[in-house]
């Protein structure tokens, strides 16, 4: 009963992984991704994440010194905190739009 | 020993430097610039010097592209960023879709990469891709999220000059393709170019809030926080504008809303109050009064002469104006020198004559050059402006050497120029008859040569030294243009908009809110009522 449910719990992570793949490319072809993009972006400059990363990256220049600092540097000092930063409403938009997007394009 | 002012001094200095630098990184900048300067006129004078050698941050490319710029590379990685980074068009995009995705897991997220000398996607964050380069010895691959090159051997992005620009070709492509309109240029240091909303008419207030903000010496005033506030209540100009050039220069996107400096100058200049259209070089002048008035206190001791303040907009603006009234008897010369903030310019066309009428002259219109036809130049206008003046019968002037009334000429000339000069073109006339515009077109210069209107310059020509040749490697007298207001329409509804230059000889449109990119040809056929010049 055990191995089942690891069999289970396989296939769907798989599965998920093909649906993304597929709505993915299906954003891509139809150019919605791009325009996603520009969304997000505009969405986020609005809501002061965009300010909140440039003090998170001063910080790990300052900490590294800027002669010295790589992207990865800033990449990885500031990725998960940014993350967390993004506001939940954003999230919902952008889901919003994308559900949107696939119900109209379902094949 | 220090006296109790060099101490102060010294003590402002260090004050400055030990600032906690919670402010964006344009400060530390000018904080290292300041360093040791205690008074106005050397902080000046380093600015000037500084900003002749222009601190571009210079983007570091790598030795190890050379290995990829062989043979068709350009062409290869054009095709590169059409199909893999950002597809324009509908083939290209199926392309992508399918064909980008991780030659090792399969994901099309962590920050995919593409090798740059072979067919291989990988992720970034998974370090496929960084396999790959090791294997293979691929040094190079390419962001297909942003277009970044990434070399492995320097384990950093680089920026090589060439593929830059066809970065940024490919992308303006797909743009154009996508029927996006590219954003509003931006350099890699802080964007220069903010909107302000019209509230009600204020275009007259915008247009000159854009020159002030794009006047260099006054800027680095602003964003080096100079100013020490000695006013009680928030009602200072001062203030108001060096939040509105932190503002400017702090990067943010979307349009200026005025409304506070709208304010502050219907309480300080109330002749300026209320929505109907105003006189943007009233505005200009109204601005520079009350923002004198409220540096004053600046100095913490309050100017014994008011002919004599040092605050920065005397520094910036303040030229001196000399008139020489000559007696036509005595030939004696009585000279004044007055402040003036601008030089106001009369055009062809206007009811005062335009040419001058001296005794003997037939009072046959020729330009400066000789020329019978062609555009008036601005030179013209200031040739008139410096030209000796018959005063006539009628307006005859004591003289002190006949003690009596005498004819006599009166000249103008400049004493001293400021370092911005602003020309202003009297296109709006008001005399008892008639309220009109004057359109007549009058070509500007992109660089002006103010030595033939000097003092000193009229004095070698009546010592006999006629025609000096123009000593071109004297820098001194010459200014180059960096801003041109413009007013469309008519005296009763018209529009005002600013040419604005950045940099060398970048041009910007800016109408209220609206910036867009401008060629030199459109500022030079602009009408040009009001025009600053730097030194």
């Amino acid at each position: 009963m055990f191995n089942r449910f690891q069999f289970l719990f396989q296939t769907n992570t798989s599965r998920e992984k093909q649906m993304r793949a597929a709505i993915n490319q299906k954003l891509i072809e139809m150019g919605e991704r791009e325009r996603l993009k520009e969304l997000l972006r505009a969405k986020l400059i609005e809501c002061g994440w965009r300010d909140q990363l440039k003090a998170l990256c001063k910080e790990v220049i300052k900490e590294k010194g800027i002669e010295n600092v790589t992207v990865e540097d800033l990449v990885a000092g500031v990725t998960p905190k940014g993350r967390a930063l993004v506001p939940d409403s954003v999230k919902k938009e952008l889901l919003q739009r994308i559900r949107a997007f696939l119900a109209q394009h379902s094949t | 020993r220090l006296t109790s002012q060099g101490l102060r001094r010294l003590r402002c200095s260090v004050e400055f430097l030990c600032r906690p630098l919670k402010q964006p990184t344009w400060k530390i900048q000018y904080q290292s610039v300041l360093r040791f300067t205690t008074s106005l006129p050397d902080f000046i004078a380093e600015i000037q010097r500084d900003s002749d050698a222009g601190s571009v941050m210079s983007p570091a490319g790598c030795s190890h592209v050379n290995g990829f710029k062989v043979d068709n590379w350009k062409q290869n990685l054009r095709v590169i960023y059409q199909c893999f980074v950002w597809s324009g068009s509908v083939e290209t995009r199926k392309r992508k879709a399918k064909s980008c995705v991780c030659h090792l897991c399969g994901a099309h997220l962590n920050r995919l990469h593409s090798c740059l000398h072979c067919v291989f996607f990988g992720c970034f964050s998974k370090k496929h891709i960084h396999d790959h380069a090791k294997n293979k010895r691929h040094n190079l691959a390419i962001d297909l999220l942003y277009g970044g090159i990434y070399c492995f051997v320097c384990q950093d992005y680089i920026y090589d000059k060439d593929m830059e620009q066809i970065a940024k070709e490919e992308q303006r492509k797909a743009w154009k393709l996508q029927g996006r309109s590219p954003p509003s240029l931006m350099h890699n240091v802080v964007q220069l170019r903010l909107g302000l909303i019209n509230l009600g008419n204020t275009c007259f207030m915008n247009c000159i809030v854009q020159a002030l903000t794009h006047t260099p010496l006054l800027r680095d005033f602003f964003l080096s926080d100079r100013h020490k506030c000695e006013m009680q209540s928030s009602s200072c100009l001062v203030c108001e504008m060096s939040q509105l050039f932190q503002e400017f220069y702090s990067g943010h996107r979307s349009p200026h809303i005025p409304f506070r400096l709208l304010h502050l100058v219907w309480t300080h200049a109330r002749h300026l109050a209320g929505y109907e259209q105003q006189d943007a070089h009233e505005f200009l002048i109204a601005a520079l009064d009350v923002l004198h008035r409220h540096c004053k206190d600046d100095n913490g001791k309050k100017a014994n002469n008011p002919n004599h303040c040092s605050c920065i907009i005397d520094q910036i603006f303040t030229g001196g104006l000399q008139s020489d009234v000559t007696c036509q008897v005595c030939h004696g010369v009585s000279t004044t020198i007055d402040p003036f903030w601008d030089i106001s310019l009369d055009l062809p066309g206007s009811s005062t004559p335009f040419w001058p009428l001296s005794p003997g002259s037939d009072g046959s219109v020729v330009n400066g050059d000789g020329h019978p036809s062609g555009a008036t130049t601005l030179t013209d206008c200031l040739r008139r402006f410096t030209r000796p003046e018959h005063l006539g019968s009628s307006a005859k002037i004591k003289c002190s050497g006949c003690h009596s009334y005498q004819e006599s000429t009166k000249q103008l000339t400049m004493k001293r120029l400021p370092i911005v000069a602003c020309f202003h073109l009297k296109r709006f006339e008001h005399s008892a008859k008639l309220r009109r515009k004057i359109t007549t077109y009058v070509s500007f210069p992109l660089e002006l040569d103010m030595t033939p209107f000097m003092a000193s310059s009229k004095e070698s020509r009546m010592n006999g030294q006629y025609q000096q040749p123009v000593d071109s490697l004297n820098n001194e007298n010459k200014y180059s243009l960096f801003a041109v207001v413009n007013h469309q329409g008519t005296l009763e509804s018209g529009h005002y908009t600013t040419f604005i230059r950045q940099h060398k000889d970048q041009w910007f449109k800016c109408d209220d809110a609206i910036i867009t990119k401008a060629s030199i040809k459109d500022v030079l056929d602009s009408e040009g009522s009001t025009h600053k010049r730097t030194q």
